[in-house]
């Protein structure tokens, strides 16, 4: 790794390990000479343009502020101009009084952080480069010409998004009732908003920095309160009217990651088919989250919104199947989009699973058939083995069923459970046993081959493991037999996407091989994301991956080449949380609760499917979007 | 209750309560500009940023929760340096004359000269005297560099028969959006903030007349000379006027009034910002709609119409005539062919005196209020 040969970020007070900085290894082969930004300044070139830097970035800071308090809205303006007088050599001795002047004046006082974070890079950078600035005030400094930047406006939560949703931009339009911008911006990064409004595992939450004050903000609340908006026909959404395209995409999977690519590439002018093996749109999303927590309806709005950008949709179409990769580069499509998912189930490694016992279904499958309406599996007592979300929505499923003595059984204890605590909780109100601490040996079957128990092996935990969580040991004859009429397995999911592609692309996990940033395989006009190349993962990762897809698709077929920009690496840069650690805590104390939406009591809803959460009226949406503290952090880099 | 201190005042608090609570509940003054009560404060202005100890930011006393054991300085050399450069700002940033209008005219310099053109501008301020950032830039002994004035190119709006809109002296507080959208609910004055690059023409809270109902609030919020009507444009300054409260005579609810008067005549009709029942809240005939009490049209004695034409009368012969009238009426036709309408613009013993009229005296039920149509 290159250090940098001045570097105060966070004070100097530990380098944070900025790995992605190994910037040889990026693919784009971009550099960076040197960045400013909140914590500070890094440069790895010291003949870089300082004077030309600090008015770039000055000039970006001018451009975000926003208006609303004096200090930022007009110190900024007075500063850009101050930086562009020195690089033009009209500047004066006094003019770098006045800049570090403005930018602690700015700092102690402005409303949000576009402002507050303005003074350590601003005094960083003239005070590493101060001849160079004394001499830009002499007028005797050589102006380098043509020197490039890239910049990148984030916040905590927006870098922790992986689609990097712009959430303090939409909270405070929902603030001043501006609820049609509020969502053109979450569009822009967001393809399904009312989906990830309902379900997602909310990254930018656990990040808020409202959350060391009192409680972090309700940002998942506050988007689906915009999308059931949208869908009550509210919002007046900034026409998209692209320039259409001749090019067409092939995609494949109406999942999550296929339907993003399809409305970014959609928003380009781009035409696209998605092929869909099943009979209706949304993938997991649909299949896999039972609609008590997310609604068909939002799925075939969003699905309709796709459409209206110009993708068609050919349901019950079986890429490898039905229509080979070959034949679609035959009929003409430039690229084609992977996002297959991940929908095969995972073995238990325990006897009885393989046997075809009757009442013994994997938990996707469950899920898929109760989606579809039906009552999969038969009794009275399940046994769901698994931890995480997909375990909850199959006991919460069960109960909806009919089934009056539903069992969760995890092999380590709650505090390990990856499902979203909400959802925990929710579960255990529902009536579910939860047992922890117990692994599977065995699904037992009665005589006729239908499930009548599941033989397990109580754990203890041991030493951690990689993931950080402590590994179950068995404990020695401790085997014990829950009776039961079903069992469901819910511990995981898998590829399969060496049904269709060539094995070039197809990891010795069934995975698609496909670049991180940019999607694109070693063929060169296959791209992919989403679950079929991370394996089980998140909703709003795969949103990520249909729109990062689109992006680089719409640079493969401008240019033939997707090589990622200095754009993309200024992302990755701040994918690292460790470029945010250092902020202090705030100085008052924290009075404010978040806004809660209100729930169906338990005893109704194990009634039937009906949503279990309401939205959050416009009133409490206002309050709560009041209390975003707008952590804005700018970074500009020479290039 | 917890405790905190005030430029070394220990002082106790209810939790919830801001910086800017405490400080008013003890008397203790921090000069605002944006805030606007009885409305969430949006920290916009960072006029009454105050120190707190162990940080180096300076918090906004409007909407910064007060803390158990908080050491809060209102007036520090550091407070007073930044308040004093956020006035500055303030100031440079539009087409405010009123701290040279006192010196001779020839020892002004092109921007001021290029001020006094601008329409509206000719003479004082209308905020003249009565004017936040006037009294704010006096008291923190602000002076602006020519070269720092950005005067130009601010949009006016002078297109409606009330309310002159004048940007070139907006300071961009966001009261009027406030008064418009949270203390009329209007919603004329759409929040205009946000990305400068997505606003290359600025931020103006611009009125939608669509929406508007010339009610005024966002003139009585104005704090600057930006939005003034035009029935009070130059005819006098804050001080020369007298202040009249009284009730509004337009309906039933009572508001109170604020009368500004100056030789005997009203000039401007404002809302009692601490009166019950509108707390400073007007409608548009409430607060503009005065002028008629100086017309030349008023009638001035009762007037009876013979053979077409109208004549003047005593109050007694009318009276007399009137009262013969409505006799021959209930004989002929009984009380109930007579019927009274109260006028909203009487008081309230009045009207119970008409009701009286009607029904005691008349005996019918046929009394009304027009309030009512």
């Amino acid at each position: 790794m290159r250090h940098p040969e001045i570097d105060t970020w966070n004070g100097k007070a530990r380098d944070p390990d900025l790995s992605v900085l190994d910037m040889e290894k990026w693919p784009g082969r971009t550099t960076l000479r040197a960045i400013m930004g909140w914590n500070g300044i890094k440069v790895w070139d010291k003949t870089v343009d300082a004077v030309a830097l600090l008015a770039a970035y000055l000039e970006k800071t001018k451009d975000e502020s926003c208006g609303q308090c004096t200090p930022c809205r007009l110190g900024t303006v007075q500063m850009a101009g101050l930086a562009k007088g020195l690089t033009q050599g009209r500047g004066k001795t006094e003019d770098l009084t006045r800049l570090k002047f403005l930018a602690v004046q700015i700092s102690r006082t402005a409303r949000c952080d576009i402002g507050r974070t303005l003074a350590r890079p601003v005094l960083d950078l003239m005070e590493s480069f101060s001849k160079d600035f004394e001499a830009a005030a002499r007028g005797t400094k050589r102006v380098e010409e043509g020197q490039a930047y890239t910049s990148l406006v984030t916040a905590p939560c927006v870098a922790a998004c992986p689609s990097h949703v712009d959430v303090p931009f939409y909270l405070e339009n929902i603030r001043m009732d501006r609820w049609s911008e509020a969502m053109d911006k979450v569009r822009e990064d967001c393809p399904m908003p009312g989906t990830i409004g309902r379900v997602c595992v909310r990254p930018c939450e656990t990040r808020c920095r409202r959350g060391n004050l009192d409680e972090a903000l309700a940002i998942k609340g506050l988007k689906r309160f915009l999308a059931d908006r949208e869908m009550e026909g509210k919002l007046t959404p900034k026409p998209l009217a692209p320039p259409k395209r001749p090019e067409r995409v092939a995609i494949v999977g109406a999942g999550p990651a296929g339907l993003s690519c399809a409305y970014y590439l959609g928003r380009q002018g781009i035409k696209t088919t998605i092929f869909e093996a099943q009979e209706g749109p949304g993938g997991m999303a649909a299949y896999g989250i039972p609609s008590y927590r997310l609604p068909r309806s939002v799925i075939a709005h969003e699905a309709a919104g796709v459409e209206a950008l110009g993708a068609v949709i050919r349901y019950n179409t079986r890429v490898g199947r039905d229509i080979t990769l070959e034949d679609l580069a035959g009929q003409g499509y430039k690229a084609v989009f992977v996002g297959a998912g991940a929908p095969g189930p995972t073995r238990m490694n325990c006897k009885g699973e393989d046997q075809g016992y009757e009442n013994f279904m994997p938990g996707v499958d469950f899920l898929a058939r109760a989606a579809r309406g039906e009552k999969p599996l038969n009794g009275d007592r399940v046994a769901v083995v698994g931890g995480g979300n997909v375990a909850m929505d199959c006991v919460r499923t069960a109960r909806r069923l009919g089934f009056t003595d539903v069992n969760l059984i995890y092999r380590r204890t709650e505090a390990e459970m990856p499902a979203d605590a909400l959802e925990i909780k929710e579960a255990r109100e529902e009536g579910v046993n939860f047992h922890m601490l117990m692994a599977p040996i065995e699904v037992q079957a009665d005589a006729d081959g239908k499930v009548s128990g599941l033989k397990c092996l109580r754990m203890e935990l041991g030493e951690p493991d990689k993931s950080g969580r402590r590994r179950p040991v068995p404990i020695e004859g401790s085997e014990f037999v829950i009776a039961c009429d079903a069992v469901i397995p819910a511990i995981g999911q898998a590829c399969a996407v060496d049904q269709f592609l060539p094995q070039a692309v197809v990891s010795e996990w069934n995975t698609l091989v496909a670049d991180k940033t940019t999607g694109q395989t070693q063929v060169p006009h296959i791209f992919g994301g989403g679950d079929c190349a991370t394996g089980p993962d998140i909703l709003i990762r795969a949103l990520a991956a249909g729109k990062y897809g689109a992006k680089s698709i719409v640079r493969y077929l401008d240019t033939g080449d997707c090589t990622p920009g200095p754009e993309d690496l200024m992302e990755a840069l701040t994918g690292n949380p460790a470029l945010f650690e250092t902020d202090p805590p705030l100085p008052y104390p924290g009075v404010t609760r978040r806004e809660e939406a209100s729930v169906l009591a338990p005893e109704t809803r194990i009634q039937s499917f009906d949503e279990v959460e309401a939205g959050l009226s416009p009133a409490q949406a206002r309050q709560e979007a009041n209390r975003c503290l707008r952590c804005y952090r700018i970074l500009v880099a020479a290039l | 209750m917890p405790i905190l201190s005030i430029n070394h005042n220990s002082l106790e608090f209810q939790p919830g309560m801001t910086i800017l609570e405490v400080a008013r509940k003890n008397n203790i003054h921090i000069p605002t500009l944006c805030h606007l009560a009885g409305c969430t404060p949006t920290g916009q202005c960072r006029i009454c940023v105050v120190e707190v100890g162990g940080t180096d930011e300076l918090l906004p006393a409007c909407e910064t929760p007060a803390g158990e054991g908080m050491k809060i300085m209102t007036h520090s050399p550091g407070v007073h340096e930044a308040r004093k450069t956020i006035i500055e700002m303030l100031v440079a940033s539009g087409a405010h004359n009123c701290l040279v209008m006192q010196s001779p005219a020839d020892s002004w310099n092109s921007d001021q000269k290029g001020i006094m053109e601008q329409p509206w501008h000719g003479g004082l301020c209308p905020a003249y005297g009565d004017c936040r950032l006037q009294d704010l830039a006096v008291e923190y002994d602000v002076h602006v560099k020519e070269d720092h004035l950005a005067w130009e190119g601010h949009p006016l709006d002078d297109a409606t028969p009330i309310i002159v809109r004048d940007f070139s002296r907006c300071i961009l507080c966001g009261r009027c959006v406030q008064a418009c959208n949270d203390v009329q609910v209007n919603l004329a004055i759409t929040p205009p903030w946000g990305r400068r690059a997505d606003h290359p023409e600025g931020w103006y809270p611009a009125a939608d007349y669509e929406a508007c109902t010339h009610c005024g609030e966002c003139v009585q919020a104005c704090p600057v000379g930006a939005l003034f009507d035009r029935k009070s444009f130059g005819k006098a300054l804050a001080n020369e006027m007298d202040h009249i409260r009284t009730t509004c005579p337009y309906c039933g609810v009572g508001c109170q009034l604020l009368l500004h008067v100056k030789d005997g005549k009203i000039l401007k009709v404002t809302g009692v910002e601490d009166g019950s029942p509108n707390k400073g809240r007007l409608c548009v005939k409430g607060r503009f709609g005065f002028d008629f009490i100086y017309s030349e049209e008023r009638l001035t004695s009762p007037l009876i119409k013979e053979n077409g034409e109208f004549r003047k009368a005593s109050w007694d012969e009318a009276l007399d005539l009137v009262a013969q009238k409505f006799t021959t009426i209930i004989q002929e036709s009984g009380p109930d062919a007579l019927a009274g309408v109260s006028c909203a613009r009487s008081i309230n013993e009045d009207s119970y005196q008409m009701q009286k009229l009607f029904r005691a005296v008349f005996k019918t039920n046929n009394i009304d209020h027009c309030a009512r149509t």
